[in-house]
């Protein structure tokens, strides 16, 4: 009984965190689409909902490696599931907050190597794999984005550059709606893809599934979708401006360059397995587009910002799974500890909330 | 130490192919606007055979994105 409420409250915070995953990383996919007026906002949101949701069916392959290398497999139960969990919900929220992008995978994987690291010690977590498969596509994503969107704009700017800028931009604006769907089946492919791992890994450690093969079932993908493509719909608009105007202001050939260049290295990652974060090609991207053109044209002190988000992700989730797990133990190996956690976790977001509505304007949502 | 953990021939092939692919599609859909624009403009002062060779420029180009697109959701379809 205890262990079915400790499964189930997994389960909630895998899609919570999913939810998290979709409102904080539409940005990658809409910012420069909604900036350059290739699509409302609206329906921008929505279309790249649908097509998350879409994209979540089309691929299983690495839901079942979730911080797979970089944590040894036995250490993962469910209290340090649950704890990695929280740490990225709080990341990602403290993130979304300050309109930060910053990558949802990583704040999963540093949630659950910090509760690891207290929870079995340093002997459990694998350095080499944090390093090879956390920290270097860290560090290469953002800087091929940025040169190949750099070099991609200069040659469009050259191509198109003596045109009349009214079909230009129109051809632009319809080339950022096919490239941003392209984005967002993707996203849905690889992200939703994270929670379903998540999940049968809770279910593995739960006994529901064998360890050895641990293919979700279709409840596990449907419900995973739905949380992701609700996410992404529900349009995290903070990120949103950061992506789409804070960074560079963008013309649609920016725009496109950004979102292209994005895809294409994305999927040329994806094609040769090596991870690359979403957030970090696309603000490579957009940085690129822009400093191609005239390297003032980027607000630098904004990209720095970014850049210390990106470097503090791992630990600051990682020092929240750790805090997370420590306090649950407190009250014992079973649900106690988790459940006390995650009625303290939402209360205070209701509090947030109701202190938000009770003191701001509607500066959420777009005109 | 790091040709260690990263695989080297992987991470080139990531680089080479990335900017092969996005510069790629770039310029095949710079080329595809350019042409569309220039067809429209060279038809309207009554050059058909300019306007015939841009609009098949137009055309290519959009076939090579199509391709592209295409190509990307096979790769995301491989994966399972």
């Amino acid at each position: 009984m205890d262990g079915d409420l400790l499964f189930g409250l997994v389960v909630v915070t895998a899609l919570a965190f999913d939810f998290t995953n979709g409102f904080h990383d539409t940005a990658n996919v809409v910012a420069t689409s909604i900036s350059t007026r290739a699509l409302p906002p609206r329906v921008a949101v929505g279309f790249a909902a649908v097509l998350n949701f879409v994209g979540a069916f089309l691929s299983l392959a690495v839901a079942a490696t979730v911080a797979g290398g970089i944590v040894d497999a036995a250490a993962i139960t469910l209290p340090v599931v649950f704890a990695g969990l929280i740490g990225a919900i709080v990341w990602n929220l403290v993130t979304w907050y300050a309109g930060l992008p910053s990558s949802s995978s990583h704040a999963l994987i540093g949630g659950v190597v910090g509760a690891t690291l207290v929870a079995h010690g340093t002997g459990a977590v694998k350095g080499d794999g944090l390093l090879g498969k956390v920290i270097v596509p860290a560090l290469v994503a953002p800087v091929l984005a940025f040169v190949v969107a750099g070099i991609g704009i200069l040659i469009a700017y050259r191509i198109v550059g003596r045109l009349r800028p009214g079909p230009v931009a129109r051809g632009y604006r319809t080339g950022q709606i096919v490239s941003g769907g392209l984005l967002a089946l993707a996203h849905g492919t690889n992200d939703a893809q994270k929670t379903m791992g998540v999940i049968a890994l809770a279910m593995v450690a739960h006994g529901n599934l064998p360890a050895a093969d641990p293919h979700p079932p279709t409840w596990v993908v449907v419900s995973a979708a739905s949380a992701i493509a609700a996410g992404t719909y529900s349009g995290g608009w903070r990120i949103i401006r950061t992506m789409g105007t804070r960074i560079i202001k963008m013309d649609p050939a920016q725009g496109f360059t950004a979102q292209g260049a994005g895809a294409a290295v994305i999927l040329a990652a994806s094609h040769v397995g090596f991870p690359l974060s979403t957030t970090h090609v696309i603000s490579g991207g957009v940085m690129g587009a822009g400093a191609a053109r005239r390297l003032s044209a980027v607000r630098w002190g904004v990209a720095g910002n970014i850049a210390i988000a990106w470097v503090l992700t791992i630990p600051a989730a990682g020092g929240t799974g750790a805090v997370v797990y420590g306090f649950a133990r407190i009250f014992g190996h079973g649900a106690a500890g988790p459940l006390i956690v995650a009625v303290l976790l939402v209360a205070g977001l209701a509090w947030v909330a109701v202190r938000r509505l009770r003191e701001t304007r509607p500066a959420e949502a777009p005109a | 130490m790091l040709a260690n953990v990263v695989d080297t021939h992987d991470l080139l092939q990531v680089v080479w192919s990335a900017a092969a692919a996005g510069v790629g599609l770039i310029v095949a859909a710079s080329l595809g606007i350019m042409g569309a624009a220039r067809a429209t403009a060279e038809r309207r002062d009554g050059r058909a055979f300019a306007a015939g060779l841009y609009a098949a420029l137009a055309v290519a180009a959009a076939l090579v994105c199509t391709a592209g697109v295409v190509l990307g959701v096979s790769v995301m379809l491989s994966k399972g």
